[in-house]
């Protein structure tokens, strides 16, 4: 499983520091339940599909996103508008493609495209029950965090 | 003066493509769509010089469109080249041998648009 999980985990921090321009601090992963509480605001879901099947999921508090989205557009942003749905969108679907990179010799995988989920405590419909979700926390702006989630598993015949 | 058709689905994408283009000093028009329907609207309805073209987008993907353009063959020189987060060799693969110019993985940074814009003849 961490083979998997790996390559998400340095995508991840490459992404931030090459597109968003922000060091990331990578904290321990640790397994989750899909019936657990959260206290975040947004999520941006890729599925996975083909040789492996799941999703990657990051979340984040709404304020982050925001101030995320003001580094990529130059623009403040105070609420959830249309450009931070956009840019919390890209962010997952850029983290996803170039995390196929890194799982290549093990599956050949189909990302879909990002969907967005809002509100409190808002709940994610994981596409397999049997995989198992790892959560990896990074600590961002020194004082700020966000998870970046993922279930993959092999397809059967893959 | 020439005429870049950007094609993403994000509309951020689109200013960071253009404003990493534009700061390689090539004097050039833009011209923007949402996804393949779109662009091909756009071929349609003006001179178009090169085309940067995402992959996963709605409507119309964009290996979609290069096949569909591609079949085409008043298109069939167009510089079009491929900026997208699918970096998996397989996908690099499938967007050349389906008539890709190049292939350009986000995040976009001047140095691989410098790179890959300077082999295309404009």
């Amino acid at each position: 499983m961490e083979k998997y999980i790996q390559p998400f985990v340095d995508v991840c921090v490459n992404v931030f520091k090459e597109f968003i321009g922000v060091e990331l601090e990578t904290e321990r992963p640790h397994f989750a339940d899909k019936n657990d509480l959260h206290s975040w605001d947004v999520s941006a879901v890729i599925g996975l599909t083909g040789e492996a099947r799941g999703a990657v999921v990051i979340s984040m508090k709404a304020d982050l996103a925001c101030r995320l989205t003001g580094m990529l557009t130059g623009s403040e942003h105070s609420g959830m508008d249309d450009e931070v749905i956009d840019a919390i969108g890209e962010i997952i679907n850029i983290i996803a493609g170039n995390a196929k990179r890194g799982l290549e010799e093990s599956f050949r995988l189909v990302i879909s495209l990002p969907t967005i989920i809002r509100g409190s405590n808002h709940a994610i419909q994981w596409p397999n029950d049997q995989a198992r979700i790892i959560c990896i926390p990074f600590k961002i702006f020194d004082d700020e965090t966000f998870v970046l989630s993922v279930a993959i598993e092999a397809s059967h015949g893959a | 003066m020439r005429t870049v058709l950007v094609v993403d689905d994000s509309r951020i994408m689109r200013n960071i493509v253009k404003n990493t283009f534009s700061a390689m000093g090539i004097p050039c028009d833009f011209v923007e769509a949402g996804n393949g329907k779109e662009a091909l609207a756009q071929l349609e309805t003006r001179e178009i010089n090169l085309v940067l073209l995402d992959w996963n987008m709605p409507e119309l993907s964009g290996l979609d469109f290069l096949k569909k353009v591609r079949a085409m063959e008043k298109y069939s020189s167009l510089p079009i080249i491929m900026v997208t987060s699918e970096a998996a060799r397989y996908n690099v693969i499938e967007a050349l041998k389906n008539g890709a110019t190049d292939y350009i993985i986000k995040p976009v940074n001047e140095k691989s648009f410098r790179e890959k814009i300077s082999k295309v003849s404009l």
